[in-house]
């Protein structure tokens, strides 16, 4: 089994090219914060102690949360992708409980070398991190970098951790059918959602939401302005990584109300129409983050925007620029990590259709429509994942515009909101136009093309 | 749609050629065949495995540019045509069916039949289509997605799909190599049915072709052959004796 685990991978390099990137920049990500807690475990004063360890522990918790769920979504649509010869195999004889022994062996390999590559990044991260906040007097000029293995293989343990756990369950799912080879036509996917993740869901909404009204009610009369911030700062990531565990739902439901402007659109908008909402479960690896992107960029550069208003009257203290570097390293890092996965989950998704993107151009579509019809998913799942992420916004921008007593709706910057969404819907196109472009057709040599 | 063209063969190629690679690693797939189909009749192509039958397909349908030589379909000759413009004429022009199907496994069978239709920028007749899907006896399915529907189901599903734009030849790859025998005889019996279209059917199983008006055998790419009114037992002879003929030409 390992040595099939083996030489499966080398013949598709690419298509665990995904994964790689996945637990390779979450690696980097969660290490280099990592480091900082560890850095404030040694020999430094206890108020720069506590500085690296807010920063490590929010920056890097919400990181985490976030890379693992990347990682996970990832593995998801890498297994999918092989759903076609993982039926192959059983047909042959192997037992599911073999199938999914090969998928964990894989996703093993693969973590383990993207982990370790993270784990040299993060070094060097972690390093870069902590000048940052020493040259912006964060911390003291003589802390000195205190991260080392210990930090570094917790973080790679917890992404290679979490990738196995993942392909465990994308395993289960992919050999939970009968064996057949009709998978070939990507016919038996069953867009069902396990109870426990509708659970994760309810529950991290459910938080941001509370954690909205405690601000208005509790925090908002606190003697400390940035308890309100405390409270309802996350309030829109939790919401967002909330609604993006139910992308799968959402695509379905809301693509059915794009239904009648895609209809209109011509033959690519019919196409993308249907497989929008009857396969909403391949195109959710890609909703999702678009939904953490938009939550997290929208609502945390409008609380930061409200907070410089509120507070113009006050002077620029040390602790308002630490929560304000801290607050543009949150949107900064998560945007970026959100953006490269809506990139790459972009590229995994059209290759794992490259087979059903050739049979539309066999039975006579140009291969411009073919391309359009991919772009008109594209516009689908940026129009959802703007709207729904916007939403969750306001899990944020609500609480804490109202406990700063700018109301519902905030005072200024009302102009930034659609910049950010217009910014992401580009992004979204961009990378759908960037991975069709690699779809060239092929004629059939009796088989759908399958590389 | 009137397709009871004026051309008596609604396909001809003449001198095609296709050969994969180049220099002394060259595969010569096609090396020279002339061939037409009158309309209205239903012709299998047989062969060996490897002789040429899907290239020549493929190079039939626009699929894929012959390396030489000229395509005839409904009086056009379409191999010098672009891309773009092959397409237009191929999904307006030729019906196609597969091995494997190729149905869209988001689309309902409906939706599937209708989707050349869309993609040549119509609306589906609605009616037209509920039609076809009786005629190919599943007009209780018409909401179904493949997934649902047996292989017997999706080809005949596809085969209705190949009909929707009244296409001058209808050509079938192998369209019974998925399917078990029971339900390749309903297949192959709809394929005879059709008598008002051309069709041109690749397969190698002689039990299929004995379905055929006539039979063509194809030999390291070119025409070893011919046969009318087929049946199995010939088909069969006849393949052994190729087959032969190939492992006399590997030895020396
Ligand atoms: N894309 C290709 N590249 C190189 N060689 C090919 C390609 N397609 C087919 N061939 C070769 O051309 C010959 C004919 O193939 P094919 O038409 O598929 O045969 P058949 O369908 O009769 O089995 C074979 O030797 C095959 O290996
Ligand atoms: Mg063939």
């Amino acid at each position: 089994m390992t040595g099939l685990a083996l030489r499966s991978l080398r013949h598709r390099a690419t298509a665990f090219t995904a994964t790689f990137l996945a637990v390779l920049l979450g690696t980097a990500l969660i290490g280099s914060f990592a480091t900082l807690i560890q850095t404030a475990t040694g020999p430094v004063s206890s108020t720069d102690g506590e500085t690296l360890m807010v920063l490590g522990a929010v920056v890097g918790g919400w990181g985490t949360l976030i890379v693992l769920f990347s990682v996970a979504s990832t593995l998801a649509i890498t297994v999918r992708q092989r759903e076609v010869e993982i039926g192959l195999l059983r047909t042959i004889g192997a037992t599911p409980r073999q199938a999914r022994r090969l998928i964990r062996l894989e996703a093993l390999v693969v973590a383990i070398l993207a982990a370790l590559g993270g784990s040299l990044v993060a070094a060097v991260g972690g390093r870069a991190l902590l000048a940052m906040l020493r040259n912006g007097g964060l911390v003291a000029d003589d802390v000195a970098y205190g991260g080392g293995v210990a930090a570094l293989a917790a973080a790679a343990a917890g992404v290679v951790l979490t990738s196995v756990l993942a392909a465990s369950i994308a395993g289960r799912r992919a050999t939970g059918g009968p064996a057949t080879v009709a998978l070939a036509q990507g016919a038996s996917e069953s867009g069902r959602m396990r109870w426990w993740r509708v659970l994760a869901a309810l529950v991290l909404i459910g938080y941001g939401l509370a954690m909205g009204v405690v601000t208005i009610t509790v925090s908002a009369d606190s003697a400390d302005p940035y308890d309100a911030m405390a409270t309802s700062g996350s309030s829109s990531i939790l919401v967002g990584v909330g609604l993006a565990l139910l992308a799968p739902l959402l695509l379905r439901w809301l693509s059915v109300l794009a239904r009648p402007i895609l209809g209109r659109s011509g033959p690519t908008g019919h196409l993308a129409a249907y497989n929008t909402s009857r396969r909403s479960h391949l195109l959710s690896g890609v909703l999702a983050p678009v939904i953490v992107l938009t939550a997290s960029s929208i609502g945390t550069l409008t609380l930061v925007g409200i907070d410089g208003r509120t507070l113009a009257g006050g002077v620029s203290t040390p602790e308002t620029h630490t929560i304000n570097v801290l607050n543009n390293v949150v949107v900064g890092m998560l945007s970026l990590f959100a953006a490269i996965m809506v990139i790459n989950s972009f590229a995994a998704v059209v290759s794992h259709r490259r087979a059903e993107l050739n049979r539309l151009w066999l039975l006579g579509a140009t291969p411009g429509q073919v391309r359009g019809s991919v772009l008109a998913e594209a516009w689908v799942v940026a129009g959802v994942g703007v709207l729904v992420g916007a939403a969750a916004a306001l899990a944020t921008i609500v609480p804490f515009g109202v406990a700063r007593h700018e109301g519902v709706v905030p005072d200024g910057q009302l102009w930034l909101p659609p910049l950010l969404a217009a910014g992401v819907v580009l992004l979204t196109l961009l990378s759908a136009r960037s991975a069709v472009r690699r779809v060239a057709p092929a004629a059939p040599a009796g088989q759908p093309a399958l590389r | 749609m009137n397709t009871s063209t004026q051309a008596p063969f609604a396909l001809e190629v003449s001198g095609l050629t296709r050969t994969y690679g180049e220099g002394v690693g060259a595969v010569h797939a096609l090396a020279g065949v002339d061939l037409a189909f009158p309309s209205g009749t239903f012709t299998a192509v047989m062969g060996p495995s490897g002789s040429g039958k899907s290239t020549f397909l493929t190079c039939a349908a626009g699929l894929e540019r012959p390396t030489g030589g000229a395509v005839v379909i409904d009086g056009q000759e379409i191999t010098r045509w672009s891309e773009d413009d092959r397409t237009r004429f191929r999904r307006e022009r030729i019906g196609f069916v597969f091995q494997g199907f190729h149905l869209m496994p988001y689309l309902t069978a409906e939706q599937n039949v209708g989707l050349p239709l869309r993609l040549a920028g119509h609306r589906p007749d609605r009616a037209r289509v509920r039609s076809l899907l009786e005629r190919v006896g599943l007009s209780d399915r018409a909401g179904h997605l493949p997934g649902t529907l047996s292989g017997g189901q999706q080809q005949r599903v596809a085969i209705a799909r190949a009909l929707v734009t009244g296409p001058a030849v209808i050509l079938a790859d192998e369209p019974t190599g998925s399917l078990d025998s029971r339900t390749a005889h309903d297949v192959l019996r709809l394929l005879r049915s059709l008598d008002d279209r051309t069709v041109v059917m690749v397969t190698h199983d002689p039990v299929a072709a004995a379905y055929a008006d006539s039979v063509v055998f194809l030999v390291d790419g070119r025409v070893a052959g011919r046969m009318d009114a087929p049946t199995a037992d010939a088909v069969a002879g006849q393949m052994a004796h190729l087959d032969d003929l190939v492992a006399v030409e590997a030895a020396s």
